[in-house]
């Protein structure tokens, strides 16, 4: 017999508490996976390049004061845009949604729209549909799969925000976007059901380049300074970013609380160790006794304990792998997260506490034995 | 028969240190579902506590908040004369126009900006909130471009101090007063004049209506009046259900406390479970010495759930101080129906301690379960012969 | 007095074994740790089973005191069959008929003397006054009703096993078994001990069987049983 050998016999032996043990160190690494997975959706939105290229324009008052139309004549004018479009969030419930929609809608002009959805793949008639009927919209693939809905069908709002409650005809469906939820629909519908105010909700802008879309957002921002509607202008990302910096302490709650889940899971999962090794108090004595020295024990309460944390780890760090890749997760969590993605940092995170898991595991009983005589273990057979 | 209920206690007290880990893991599972429900709790409370049960809310149909809700001039003049509108002895009916706009705002020491919700009332408008009390300074003075913030906002936001002043829009506004929403809703407003909010922000409609009724049966007959009649595109019901409805900012929270609690009470279950083993372990001649005794395998059981939820017990009352500990902080996050900074304090309310409890001696009694009957079912003769 | 009067009118023997048989299954092997068996004992007896280990003496005992069950052949405990109860109905009449003392006194560490000794009788309709009586007879008998508030690890050994007889005794129970009682304890301790056993026997009437394999605790007995290899040797 090898002493690795030794080492897996004695860890077999009582397979109940070992599986409760790995099932305890699987439990707590899936959760922390699946917070850390969680906090990054809804902390760190999706950066891809279009979303650097594009930029939000909106009111400084807030997101919810209206901007006014005619700033559009002075926005073509800057240097660097390659596209806008009004872009109007209409705040609209789906028929027989009551408090809440799982997609947004857009009210925006078509023909400007296409250059700032460049990754959307719409077959060429569905967009010339769409450029022709006023009261059309296109809708993204997801919400279309959601509800069941194909071309031709027509689709109901009422609107939280404005006073208008607008019918769409379906002519297109797009995917390849960031998130292909949301609904686009002509900006001159909402106008002339609203009486022409003359306003919108924000501005959508496409730089011509990266490098040049810094620049763009200055620029925008310089020129409306000191006119009646002061605006501000941001990257796509910083606009979401700004979202996330609104819900204030409840981050940093959920985050402190993330630590206290964890913490309270390894120290559980510590005990439960330390009590897996503990009751195999008389052996160790006996080893000692037939002359295995200090350093030897340690090796196998270490092994022992690091082998166990490890096999929790890829129960649980793997778990919340597959999980996470074959889950519906944007249809079951309605809408809220959308990707929900594993990222190998993540992994290294929870094989590391795993490894400080086995490790801290096996310091309470080394320490134990360490101080224990041969006889004083030996005593312990009783 | 059952075993003495101090055995159980006993043994549970005796072996406080093996079983140290898993009482505090208990706590901590109670702890973070008292303290996220609390927070839950608080939201609801502060929007529930809101309103006075007399006034009818008007808003227009389809908007879920007042801040987006869009009432034309129109509509006021057509609605002010309704006979079941009570007047002041001057015969001016008591009915308010507000104005609502949400500004983004930086916070104090550079932390990023949120959105907060401006009031444009009128002085009827105030009458008929009396839970709004000044605590600091003085009202604005109408006309002038002045605004009395919540004393608890002012904690959060940049340039909320007396006699500081910001920037929104074309205006430059001055802080004069704090006030103080008593626990409602309103401790997470700003006020200032109507007539002031609706120039600075080039708003030609209304948000919402407040009025007082004549009594009980002309509010009743208001609201029909007002939902029924085809002119309006509003919605009317009292001012108390309108902000007792305004609750799903917490259910997120509270879904998130529900989740957490139940991944980590699978968790604290094996934690009891282990203890549990150890100690029936532990102790299985002493187990198989009351069966020798004629105690009963029923009675056995018994007396180790008794042990385990009584454990599990003692981490539940840890976990419940923990999160009472938090009761009556002050916090803010966004809120999804206004869409602006809302301030709330932490409810840990009996209720939430009962259930805290109770889920802490679901997660002991299921832990122990295991262990017990294996314990019971050792023949006898098993369990004597053991060391 | 009592004890000799109910000796003399009892006819039939307090146990009956007949064909007792225990083979136990270890791993592939059998092992035969009874092999027929018959022995009768009568009342008031205080009978000693002796016998080197593994010659099945705990094993009868276990039997005759319900904790074990034989693979075939009867025991009759004053008439009753205990092979033929079952789980529940076993623990029952274990409480009443029976009063059982370990090697190692097996006393409930959490539980004071006195609560130890009252364990028993929780299981029983006894009112609480009732049961403090008796505990506090069956405590004074064994000389250590000075000591009832005391927890077992409070207690020396001897005085540990004698809180056991207490136990054991508190229901007053027709048979008192006994497991090499004085095989913890040192030579003192141990004579108090079966002094203690030996006068339940002679005053009280009890029919006291010990399983034991030191020749001087058996010269306590009022007769002494061999077991060699699951057999009476003698």
């Amino acid at each position: 017999m090898t002493l690795t050998g030794f080492i897996a016999k004695n860890a077999l032996r009582n397979k109940r508490r070992l599986s409760l043990s790995v099932t305890s160190v699987a439990v707590s690494l899936f959760l922390l996976v699946v917070l850390q997975v969680a906090l990054r959706e809804l902390t760190n939105p999706i950066n891809d390049e279009g979303s650097s290229l594009r930029i939000i324009v909106r009111n400084k008052v807030s997101l919810a004061q209206p901007l006014p139309a005619r700033q559009l004549q002075v926005l073509e004018r800057i240097p660097g845009i390659a596209a806008i479009t009004p872009f109007t969030f209409y705040g609209g419930l789906y028929k027989g949604d009551e408090k809440f929609t799982s997609f947004a809608q857009f009210a925006v002009d078509p023909a400007r729209t296409l250059p700032l959805i460049t990754d959307a793949k719409v077959p060429r008639e569905q967009l010339e549909a769409w450029l022709a009927d006023r009261t059309s919209c296109i809708v993204g693939k997801m919400t279309a799969d959601r509800y069941g809905l194909k071309i031709g069908d027509r689709m109901q709002f009422t609107s939280q925000l404005y006073p208008a409650d607008l019918e769409f005809k379906i002519v297109g469906i797009y995917e390849g976007t960031a998130d292909d939820r949301n609904v686009f629909f002509h900006h001159k519908y909402l106008d002339e059901s609203l009486g022409n105010p003359g306003t919108v909700g924000t501005w959508w802008v496409r730089a011509a380049s990266i490098e040049e879309a810094p620049l763009v957002t200055a620029r925008i921002n310089q020129a409306f300074a000191n006119s009646s509607a002061e605006v501000r202008a941001e990257s796509e990302r910083a606009f979401v970013l700004g979202f996330v910096s609104m819900w204030g302490n409840i981050q940093t709650l959920i985050g402190g609380i993330s630590v206290v889940v964890v913490f309270a899971l390894l120290l559980v999962t510590v005990s439960t160790m330390s009590m897996a090794i503990r009751e195999r108090f008389r052996e160790l004595a006996i080893l000692k006794a037939i002359g295995f020295r200090r350093r030897e024990l340690f090796a196998f309460i270490l092994a022992e304990s690091f082998g166990l944390a490890m096999l929790g780890g890829v129960l649980g760090v793997g778990g919340a792998y597959l999980l996470c890749n074959s889950l519906d997760i944007q249809k079951l969590s309605n809408g809220l997260f959308l990707l929900f993605e594993v990222t190998p940092r993540m992994v290294g995170f929870g094989f590391s506490v795993a490894a400080l898991l086995g490790v801290l595991a096996a310091a309470a009983p080394m320490m134990t034995v360490a101080r224990t005589s041969v006889v004083e273990g030996l005593k312990t057979l009783d | 028969m059952a075993l003495p209920v101090r055995y159980s206690f006993r043994n549970a007290l005796v072996r406080w240190r093996s079983t140290l880990a898993t009482v505090l893991g208990i706590a901590l599972v109670v702890f973070v579902f008292v303290l996220l429900q609390s927070l839950a709790a608080g939201i609801e409370k502060s929007s529930g506590n809101t309103g006075d049960p007399r006034n009818i809310l008007v808003v227009r149909k389809g908007a879920t908040a007042e801040s987006a809700s869009l009432i034309s001039r129109e509509n006021f003049r057509q609605i002010q004369y309704f006979e079941e509108i009570a007047r002041t002895e001057r015969g001016e009916p008591i009915i308010s126009a507000d104005v609502l706009v949400l500004i983004n705002l930086p916070r104090r020491n550079n932390g990023g900006e949120a959105n907060v919700l401006l009031r444009g009332v009128t002085p009827r408008g105030m009458e008929l909130r009396p839970q709004v009390t000044l605590v600091a300074g003085r009202w604005f003075t109408p006309g002038k471009r002045e605004v009395v913030v919540s004393a608890k906002l002012a904690r959060r936001f940049a340039n909320f101090d007396l006699g500081e002043s910001f920037k929104s829009g074309t205006a430059q506004l001055t802080v004069v007063g704090w006030l103080d929403g008593g626990g409602s809703a309103f401790d997470s407003e700003c006020w200032l004049d109507a007539d002031e909010a609706r120039a600075i922000f080039e708003r030609d409609m209304y948000s919402s209506f407040l009025i007082r009724p004549k009594d009980e049966v002309a509010g009743t007959n208001l609201i029909a009046r007002i939902e029924n009649d085809r002119r309006f595109k509003l919605k009317a019901e009292k001012e108390v259900e309108y902000y007792r409805k305004q609750t799903m900012t917490a259910a997120p929270i509270k879904w998130l406390g529900g989740f957490l609690a139940v991944m980590m009470s699978v968790g604290a279950v094996f934690a009891a479970m282990n203890t549990m083993y150890a100690a029936v372990g532990a102790r299985t001649r002493e187990i198989g010495t009351l069966r020798v005794l004629g105690f009963r395998r029923r009675a056995v059981v018994v007396a180790l759930l008794i042990e385990g939820g009584f454990l599990a017990f003692l981490g539940g009352v840890l976990g419940c101080a923990l999160a009472f500990y938090w009761n009556g902080y002050t916090t803010a996050t966004l809120g999804f129906e206004t869409f602006s900074e809302i301030v709330f304090q932490f409810r840990v309310t009996p209720l939430l301690v009962i259930e805290g409890l109770v889920f802490a001696v679901i997660v002991g009694v299921i832990g122990t379960l295991l262990p017990a009957v294996r314990a019971s079912r050792l023949p006898v003769i098993v369990a004597l012969k053991s060391v | 007095m009592i004890g000799r009067f109910m000796a003399a009118e009892a006819e039939e023997p307090i146990v009956q074994i007949r064909e007792l048989f225990k083979v136990y299954q270890q791993g592939e092997i059998n092992v035969t740790a009874l092999n027929g068996i018959s022995l009768d004992i009568t009342r008031g007896e205080f009978l000693t089973l002796m016998g080197p280990s593994g010659s099945g003496k705990s094993t009868l005992l276990h039997i005759i005191a319900g904790v074990d069950r034989p693979t075939s052949g009867s025991c009759h405990v004053q008439g009753i069959d205990v092979t033929a109860l079952n789980e529940s109905e076993l623990a029952d009449w274990r409480n009443h008929n029976v009063g059982f003392v370990f090697q190692t006194f097996n006393l409930i560490p959490v539980l004071t003397a006195y609560e130890n000794v009252e364990l028993p009788l929780l299981l029983t309709r006894l009112s609480s006054g009732e049961r403090r009586r008796q505990v506090q007879t069956a405590l004074e008998l064994v000389g250590l009703a000075d000591r009832q508030h005391h927890l077992p690890r409070q207690l020396s050994g001897g005085q540990e096993q004698r809180v056991a007889i207490a136990r054991a005794l508190v229901t007053d129970p027709s048979l008192i078994v006994a497991d090499e009682p004085t095989g913890n304890l040192d030579s003192h301790s141990a004579q108090d001990v079966l002094t203690i056993l030996q006068s339940l026997s002679r005053s009280a009437g009890k029919t006291v069987i010990m399983v034991t394999h030191d020749p001087k605790a058996a010269a306590y007995g009022s007769r002494s049983v061999h077991l060699e290899k699951g057999e009476l040797s003698n």
